[in-house]
């Protein structure tokens, strides 16, 4: 089963286009992101990484340009088959996008609330179909406690489950969203700037959550959005730099590092000298 | 020929926002229709809108059935008719003043709320993320509140006959001296239970009205604090406007029920 998972494709993104209004936003965006692999995606803000990451689930649809998850094809598929790859996905949005109707252990509890305990947790682990939860009442209620308190704990936020999402700061609130992306154990794991606005210690403790989540489930497929040039380096095993609509370069950290390319040299130099228009 | 064709381009635009609205109605009633049943959710509108609305419905229409009962008795009283005043003001109240005030009521309170929640939902992506969560906000967010609406308020509309009714009777009969007996009489003699269903059943369109406009609204937000601002005062005034002039209509859809 694992090696069944790990031979299949990761995401694999054709030639997207997307415009909104005047904006040529996304300009023919051709990225492969591997399986079992950390995938850095690194560009300015304002260039699309959002947008980019967007469409991967199929929460924006393209102009143009085709993504394929696994081997299903998202144009292809109905509001059914769409559902059920998203049920594959775990998502952290830029701003965390809480609910903030539920105080935070309920945000954390929701996905298992909604899709059930039992699955999901890693390919691999996948027995029974998604959404027929076995367990009931009590048993169900304190199952859901412990995965969620484990997750918590694991993103330094033990016994903060009470806590309305309006009393937290920002950094609180972009680990609880981690935290509700990874409580089901999906296969592919989209982060989107995971650490921006975190302190130097707590970057360095979310870091390390992204690559062990990786590193123990080696069929799942990380897709991580940074401008952090030093925590891109140290997790991934592959980055790519959006620039202008496109894919500038793509490659190994090493490869980056040494690249002669300017554009892609100002960027992880931080130098306000060289092609890229300041503005 | 420019004139022409900026004509042109509003209209078309008015019949895609059309399009796009009854579009959202398909989808949010098939989502209403299909499993999971969201029991829990429901309930919580059907308390935010009617449990939570009481007071407000309450303080309206005892001062509306005072002071129909004050009007009524300035006219009433040249022809020696006061006797009439509870039949009249109860037949006001049945089929028009109690579905459309309580509908203008709740739309100033509810049909902002939806359009503000659902608005800062989608701003803060709260919206995209539940559809990454493979949950679908249509059958989440819209249809619970739109079925509560429909339900929660000919309820209050109903509540706003019976207080509008002490209100004029308080009035009639303990200051304008207008005989008890009399004054119950007329009202059954006036009213039948068309004329109340048809108010309830008024209520009921301005329920959907209210609701999918305030979650249209809301679901279609753009551009930050502004954009929820902006969306939350286009539901109150669309459904407001949409309430007094579907009410005209529904009148005269209404009016053979209680001819006969
Ligand atoms: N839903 C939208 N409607 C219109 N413009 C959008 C939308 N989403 C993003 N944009 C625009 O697309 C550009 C890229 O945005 P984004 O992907 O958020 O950038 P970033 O690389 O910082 O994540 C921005 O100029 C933004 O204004
Ligand atoms: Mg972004």
């Amino acid at each position: 089963m694992q090696t069944a998972i790990q031979e299949t494709p990761g995401i694999q993104i054709t030639a997207l286009k997307k415009a909104f209004g005047q904006q040529q936003v996304l300009d023919g965006v051709d990225l492969e992101v591997p399986r079992g692999k950390i995938t850095v995606v690194i560009g300015r803000s304002g260039t699309g990484k959002s947008v980019l990451l967007k469409h991967v689930m199929g929460l924006i649809v393209p102009d143009s340009g085709s993504v394929r998850v696994g081997n299903d094809l998202l144009a292809d598929l109905g509001p059914r088959a769409l559902r059920n790859v998203r049920f594959r996905f775990g998502m952290v949005f830029q701003n965390a996008a809480l609910f903030d109707s539920m105080d935070v252990f309920e945000n954390v509890a929701f996905p298992l609330r909604e899709h059930g305990i039992e699955h999901g947790l890693h390919p691999g682990q996948q027995g029974t179909p998604l959404g027929t939860a076995r367990l009931r009442g009590r048993a169900r209620e304190a199952a859901i406690r412990e995965r969620v308190e484990g997750m918590l704990a694991a993103v330094g936020l033990r016994d903060m489950g009470y806590k309305a999402v309006s009393e937290l700061s920002g950094g609180m609130r972009k680990r609880v969203g981690l935290a509700r992306a990874l409580v089901r154990g999906p296969e592919f794991l989209l982060y989107d700037e995971p650490t921006t606005g975190l302190d130097p210690i707590m970057t360095a403790q979310i870091d390390n959550l992204i690559r062990a989540t990786q590193d123990a489930n080696p069929g799942i497929t990380s897709l991580v959005i940074s401008h952090d040039m030093a925590a891109s380096f140290r997790i991934a095993d592959h980055m790519a730099m959006l620039y202008e609509g496109k894919i500038r370069m793509n490659g190994t950290p090493a490869e980056i590092r040494s690249t002669a390319d300017p554009v892609v040299r100002q960027f992880i130099e931080g130098r306000l000298d060289g092609p890229i228009p300041l503005g | 020929m420019n004139i022409l064709s900026a004509l042109g381009a509003t209209i078309i635009a008015q019949f895609e926002a059309l399009g796009g609205y009854l579009l959202f109605v398909g989808k949010s009633a098939t989502a209403g229709f299909l499993p999971p049943y969201r029991v829990r959710l429901l309930l919580k509108q059907m308390h935010f809108v009617g449990v939570e609305s009481l007071t407000i419905v309450v303080i309206t229409s005892i001062f509306t059935g005072m002071v129909f009962a004050i009007q009524a008795e300035i006219g009433f009283s040249q022809f020696g008719a006061n006797g009439l005043i509870g039949g009249i003001v109860a037949l006001s109240l049945t089929r028009e003043l109690s579905p459309v005030l309580t509908a203008l009521m709740v739309n100033g309170r509810v049909g902002s709320a939806m359009a503000a929640e659902l608005g800062t939902m989608r701003v803060t992506e709260q919206v995209d993320a539940l559809e990454s969560m493979a949950i679908d906000p249509m059958q989440y967010l819209v249809a619970p509140r739109v079925l509560a609406s429909i339900v929660m308020v000919p309820a209050l509309t109903m509540i706003f006959n019976v207080i509008g009714l002490a209100g004029c009777w308080y009035v009639a009969v303990q200051q304008l001296q207008v005989p008890e007996g009399g004054f119950w009489a007329r009202i059954w003699w006036f009213v039948d239970e068309d004329d109340v269903l048809g108010g309830c059943f008024k209520g009921a369109v301005f329920g959907f009205i209210l609701s999918s406009i305030g979650c249209y609204q809301g679901f279609h937000t753009r551009g930050g604090a502004e954009g929820v601002g902006r969306a939350t005062t286009r539901a109150v005034v669309i459904s407001g406007v949409l309430i007094l002039t579907s009410d005209y209509f529904l009148t005269r859809i209404l009016a053979p029920l209680s001819v006969g």
